[in-house]
């Protein structure tokens, strides 16, 4: 069969059946479409991690080869953060305290794993170089991570109260992402060139910029398509005005809910 | 003049999710002259990529707004028009030469790397949420609790 066939068949399709799952789990109101939907989720994601094996002639193989290396670090940072925050101060379900432990080991090895793809030798290589996609993802998340961090730093201190221990942490963790990013700029990894990772990390801006800009212009087309709609409807059709009898009884039923009782009430 | 204020501290607010990323750029580019070499290219491209799938993506929620509104038609045409002129725009484009092509043989391929790429980020985007949002909710579940919230309640 043709490369270009194999590779609708094994990795784009698989795709679309990804996103109408997502869509269908999202809109749908039935618990069967939206079970349906997750079926569908399951079913294109795992084939779409398959793409290294089933389609490895095709440049897309790479995206699937790059989904299956962070699926991994991603898994633990969710699990131990879900462990770490259940098991808090939660009035109902919370979780025990060897499992707040296994959560912060998981968060310390997820982030590790995904430091030892920089700094280290787990850096995603496909077939011989570093995986591309890699690169986008890695310089992205650092990038968004930092205007997220302080962002959320005055968002606490403008909105929350009392939120100093938040501050700190989320101080922290800025501080840890900035130096990441400098230490990246300034030093080669074992198979992450600084000067690369440094242009990576200015096109993630460019990638993500165009994003913010391309969905805000995709808002305001659908909020000027349903204004727009909104105002072509007819007016609705008004009632004729109440009747003196009407009014009457009105004020009668008013009188009697709203006299008499004593002033405590 | 409260009204002033509160637009002054949206505007800081919203400054202070920009300030770090750009300031992290401008280190790029004052270390590394050269990093500029194809952003405008990537924008063009992450904003007509993004532009189509939001918009598709909204056409697609609009059938929950069509269950409120007796399943009007006007609305379902105009989001289709919409989505549909991103992507003759990004065909247009791609089809002017160098404009926004990148290392892709073919227009089809171009577009298909921008799809996987809008995905590439989209997930990295999702990942740092994960991470900044969920230490800040770990954060905030493991505060001491505060015994009294209202003096009456004393």
């Amino acid at each position: 069969m043709e490369e270009t066939v194999l590779a609708f068949f094994f990795f784009w399709a698989p795709g679309a059946v990804f996103v109408m799952g997502a869509l269908m789990f999202l809109f749908a109101k039935e618990s069967s479409v939206k079970r349906a939907g997750q079926i569908l989720v399951g079913v294109g994601i795992l084939t779409i991690l398959l793409a290294p094996w089933t389609i490895p002639f095709s440049p897309s193989s790479s995206f699937g080869h790059f989904i299956g290396s962070i699926v991994g670090p991603t898994a633990l940072l969710a699990v131990g953060i879900y462990n770490l925050s259940f098991s808090g101060n939660v009035p109902v379900g919370r979780l025990s305290m060897s499992e707040r432990r296994s959560g912060i080991v998981m968060i310390m090895l997820g982030v590790l794993w995904f430091e030892g793809m920089h700094w280290w030798i787990l850096t995603p290589t496909y077939p011989a170089e570093v995986n591309g996609y890699w690169f986008i993802f890695w310089s992205t998340t650092l990038l968004v991570s930092t205007g997220l961090a302080a962002g959320a730093i005055m968002l606490t201190r403008r909105v929350g109260d009392n939120r100093i221990q938040e501050q700190r942490l989320l101080t922290v963790v800025l501080l840890m992402l900035v130096s990441l990013v400098i230490m990246g700029f300034a030093f080669d990894g074992p198979r992450v060139d600084a000067e690369r990772f440094a242009h990576e990390f200015w096109l993630a801006g460019a990638d993500v910029f165009g994003m913010l800009v391309g969905f805000s212009l995709a808002i305001f087309v659908f909020a000027f398509v349903i204004a727009f709609y909104e105002s072509q409807l007819p007016e609705p059709s008004r009632l004729p005005a109440p009747t003196e009898d009407e009014l009457t009884r009105a004020a009668g039923i008013i009188a009697a809910h709203t006299e008499g009782g004593t002033s405590d009430e | 003049m409260s009204e002033q204020n509160s637009r002054a501290s949206v505007v800081i607010l919203g400054a202070s999710f920009l300030f770090f990323p750009l300031l992290l750029c401008g280190l790029a580019l004052v270390l590394y002259g050269h990093v500029t070499n194809g952003a405008f290219v990537r924008f063009g491209n992450s904003l007509l990529t993004s532009y189509t799938i939001a918009s598709f993506v909204l056409l697609f929620s609009l059938f929950v707004y069509g269950d409120k509104r007796k399943r009007p038609i006007s609305p379902l045409v105009g989001m289709l028009g919409a989505a549909l002129v991103g992507v003759m725009v990004s065909f247009m484009f791609l089809s002017q030469g160098d404009l926004l092509m990148e290392s892709n043989g073919s227009i089809r391929a171009q577009a298909l790397s921008n799809i996987i790429r809008f995905s590439t980020t989209f997930i990295a985007i999702s990942i740092s949420a994960l991470i900044v949002g969920g230490i800040s909710f770990a954060s905030l579940m493991n505060s001491p609790t505060k015994q009294h919230i209202f003096d009456e309640e004393e």
